[in-house]
């Protein structure tokens, strides 16, 4: 099939996902949570002042006119203002992106290249001490909650021995460099554990198959046969799992951000849940819903690169 | 040898690198670091009705009135004003003279983006401003009903297209440039206190006018600092207001704060930057101040052990050169029953159940043994507080519990259904619900604990569909009325009487006591009210909590308070202190 026709007909699956996710996001605003004017309106709020903030709000019009306010939103990208701030969305994501991206991204690169680089460096040595060592470390990783990674981290690097900012961020490059290293250097370890199991397991599947006993016996290179075959048929569930956490990346780390004081989108969101700020909250959803169909998009066009075998229908 | 140089090398790089990694402080710039432990909701003072966001307003605008910074009890003091209003006889018509040649902040919104001077008209639209319905201010609620003809000129405009301010309203006139009027509707001497709260500042109708709904995030005020940019943040940084006007610190002081007189005299503000960290999680601020990266912080629950020991500071922090401040907060935490529930209706089962309770427990678990037991519901430092007064009902007596719950008609809790136990969603929250529920079940009470979001409870208590719940209220001002009206019948819920007690008697008495000037007289009605309260166990009173404060020994001038929102302006710092200090970090 054309790549350019692929696409398109993917792309057209985004309609009838964002009708759902604007039903998903409208019951469960409307049945779960909290009524937002008594937050908005604070403690002495009056029934009248409620029914008119309801009113301003368009919480009183009928369910389905409200949720095909929410649908005609996700299709125009038209978010309006939040009802807590009274700053406009787009603006907000956009104040919100930068400082979210400071650490996602290099925390994003920097965990794949370990996490890719030891699986293949502990499946080529399986059962020996250094694949036990990154086992151990796996699992240590895995197994201590991420906030009491956080906690030690801020105490011991930042506090006891002073190398890194306690928490905050200033904006611009290279300003923000001081306060986003210590967050990305525990991210890492957080991230580490799963991250290079998954691949580990990936590569070993590949590596016990034939073809690869068959290069070995040809005399081919260890280098070779890691790079050049067992990687590169390992690359279409390593793809996936690498594209598909490309949309999380712009919601930010929600605990990084509130422990160091980062003003990034997954901040944002927390305040916005507490406010019960819909517009927010929606438009955050929405966004990250577009984000995960585009991206799903791009890994099966990434897969007929990587792997000529396979055909786009 | 040479894998040992490419590793000494990556070694001292990284080393390098990291020591570039941490801004080193200079101790002779004179900004104050502190930190707000919430979001800021913006800078519009109509919605300030919380406490951070109030203190975040008062830097940049101010009102007619504010609390003397210096004198305990609390004191009204002019502030935009020129002196405190003349009084008519009926207690009915309040005059003011404003200050002269008060500005506003320059600002694009302003003829030249100069601003200009404020006058009587300021404060007319600023009040209708509040009033106004479609503002949906958050503090409606200081002037609801308070002044002649506001609540007609409210419900008026809401049903018209666009608010009229020019409409007349007879209980807020501009006599002159600088003469405000305000009518009462009926006598209520708690009125001045809602002058020095935020919710009544003095806003510009030009710069509400250019800003539209992002006016709250656009502050221009009067006051000693100026915000250049506010982005939501996380960091906030205030300075000094070029324009500001001559207010110079307080040369009078209590005894307590005598001590606090060095800079008398000065013109203020007295730092010319103020950094706020917005940190809603403890343990990194606490590193902070450790650090000496902020100058106060209350001390947190977890590290209370380790900082304090018998209210007295830990060797290492007076090495650090750290001061604690210790001050009673005007608040009381309560165990409401919802009244509109015929189960509450009797005294004994309510008597029973405080005296099921273990309060002192309570305070060691929750409030580290710091907090004083609540034996009614007015705070000490408040006139009509009882000193000494002991409420026979409070708890521990087990024994007398058991007793009373049998005669309320339940022995042993036999017959009494389950009973919902509201209480807002948080840790903290939840930890004390379960403890009273096990001490609930000490004489066969059982609950169900219920948490909610803090919306959700409050939206509960309004629907008035909880039976009983667990929330603080701490001072709008330092009145009883405030602390009284929680269980005034016409303040029922949706009011701020979410018990929804209504006794006439007590209804009848609080409006005679509310209505009087502050006498002897008053304060006699005020402690009845209280001890009647108290015994007839409307709510279960916790606790009065206390402001645990660490302060570096080069921060000049700080008490802690819970109504002086202005505090930042009179703060300084010692600078050549904080070199010598730092050097012990």
């Amino acid at each position: 099939m054309n790549l350019y026709l692929y696409i398109f007909r993917r792309l057209l699956y985004v309609i009838p996902v964002l009708f759902g996710v604007c039903l998903v996001i409208f019951v469960l605003f409307n049945l779960v949570a909290p009524d937002p004017a008594y937050t908005l309106l604070g403690k002495h709020a009056t029934i009248q002042q409620i029914n008119e903030l309801h009113h301003e709000l368009g919480m009183d019009k009928p369910f389905i006119v409200q949720y095909l306010d929410t649908v005609k939103t996700a299709f125009t990208f038209d978010f309006g203002y939040s009802w807590a701030s009274k700053q406009n969305i787009w603006d907000m994501i956009k104040a919100g992106a930068g400082p979210s991206l400071s650490i996602t991204g290099p925390l994003y690169i920097l965990s794949s290249l370990l996490s890719i680089s030891l699986a293949l460096l502990v499946a080529y040595f399986r059962g020996k001490f250094i694949d036990k060592f990154v086992l151990v470390l796996s699992i240590v990783g895995l197994s201590i909650p991420s906030l009491a990674i956080i906690l030690f981290g801020q105490w011991f690097f930042a506090y006891k021995l002073g190398w890194f900012e306690i928490s905050g961020y200033e904006n611009g490059f290279p300003n923000f460099i001081p306060y986003v290293i210590l967050p990305i250097i525990l991210y890492v370890f957080i991230f580490f554990g799963g991250d290079t199991r998954f691949y580990r397991a990936v590569i070993l599947d590949e590596a016990y198959q034939d073809y690869v006993r068959t290069a070995r016996s040809k005399g081919l290179s260890e280098y070779k046969v890691m790079f050049k075959h067992v990687l590169k048929n390992s690359m279409i569930p390593i793809l996936t799992n690498l594209i598909i956490q490309i949309p999380s990346l712009i919601l930010g780390l929600l605990l990084a951000e509130t422990f160091f004081s980062i003003p990034g989108l997954g901040a944002m969101v927390v305040k916005a849940i507490n406010n019960s700020d819909f517009p927010v909250i929606k438009a955050m959803t929405i966004l990250s819903a577009f984000g995960f169909i585009l991206f799903n998009v791009l890994t099966d066009v990434l897969y007929t690169v990587v792997d000529p075998r396979m055909k786009l229908k | 040898m040479k894998m040992r140089n490419i590793l000494l090398t990556v070694m001292c790089s990284a080393l390098l690198v990291l020591s570039g990694c941490t801004k080193k402080q200079d101790a002779n710039e004179k900004v104050l670091n502190i930190v707000s432990p919430a979001e800021i909701k913006g800078y519009d003072p109509i919605q300030a009705d919380d406490l951070y966001s109030g203190r975040e307003i008062s830097k940049i605008y101010e009102g007619l009135l504010q609390y003397h910074w210096l004198k305990m009890p609390y004191e009204l003091v002019p502030n935009l004003a020129e002196s405190l209003p003349e009084i008519s006889k009926d207690g009915i018509t309040y005059t003011f003279k404003l200050r002269k040649g008060v500005k506003f902040q320059d600002d694009i919104a302003f003829a030249g983006a100069k601003g200009r001077e404020v006058e009587a008209s300021d404060f007319v639209y600023s009040i209708k401003r509040l009033a106004d319905s479609r503002n949906q201010a958050t503090g409606w609620w200081v002037l609801d009903g308070k002044l002649k003809g506001l609540n007609e000129w409210r419900e008026k405009n809401s049903k018209l297209a666009a608010t009229n301010y020019d409409e007349e309203v007879e209980g807020v006139k501009a006599l002159d440039k600088y003469t405000l009027q305000f009518k009462l509707a009926k006598k209520f001497p708690q009125f001045l206190y809602s002058l020095a709260m935020p919710f009544t500042y003095v806003v510009a109708k030009e710069v509400v006018a250019k800003y539209g709904k992002e006016f709250i995030n656009h502050p221009i005020g009067t006051g000693p600092y100026i915000l250049p940019i506010f982005d939501q943040g996380k960091k906030i940084t205030y300075v000094k207001n070029p324009t500001f006007r001559e207010k110079f610190y307080p040369s009078e002081a209590s005894d307590e704060f005598k001590n606090l007189l060095s800079d008398a005299g000065k013109k203020l503000p007295l730092v010319e930057k103020v950094v706020v960290h917005v940190m809603v999680e403890p343990q990194p601020a606490w590193l902070k101040l450790n650090k000496g990266e902020i100058d106060y912080y209350s001390v947190p629950k977890d590290n209370f052990a380790t900082a304090i020991k018998n209210n007295k500071l830990s060797d290492e922090l007076v090495k650090k050169g750290f001061i604690l401040e210790i001050a009673p907060q005007l608040d009381v935490t309560y165990t409401a029953f919802n009244f509109e529930n015929k189960l509450f209706h009797n005294k004994k089962l309510r008597q029973a159940m405080y005296l099921a309770f273990d309060e002192a427990k309570s305070n060691t678990l929750f409030f580290n043994n710091t907090a004083f037991p609540a034996q009614s519901i007015i705070p000490p430092g408040i006139a009509g507080n009882i000193k000494d007064y002991k409420n026979p009902y409070k708890g521990l007596k087990l024994e007398e519990a058991k007793k009373m719950l049998a005669e309320a008609g339940y022995p042993g809790g036999k017959g009494l259904p389950e009973i919902k136990y509201d209480i807002p969603d948080s840790t903290p929250s939840r930890q004390a619900g379960e403890f009273f529920q096990k001490q609930m079940e000490q004489i066969g009470i059982k609950l169900k604990v219920v948490s909610s979001p803090w919306p959700e409870f409050q939206a509960k208590v309004k629907k008035k569909s909880v039976e009983i719940f667990g929330l603080a209220w701490g001072a709008d001002y330092p009145d009883a009325e405030n602390f009284l009206q929680l269980f005034y019948g016409p303040n029922k819920s949706p009011g701020a009487n979410g018990s929804n007690y209504d006794n006439p008697q007590f209804n009848k008495e609080f409006v005679e006591a509310t209505t009087m000037l502050d006498s002897p007289e008053r304060t006699a009605k005020y402690e009845k009210l209280n001890k009647f309260l108290a015994e007839e166990v409307v709510a279960l009173f916790g606790v009065h909590r206390q402001a645990y404060i660490l302060e570096h020994g080069w921060l000049k001038n700080y008490h802690p308070t819970d109504l002086h929102h202005d505090a930042i302006q009179y703060l300084n710092i010692d600078t050549a202190k904080k070199a010598q200090l730092l050097k012990n970090f």
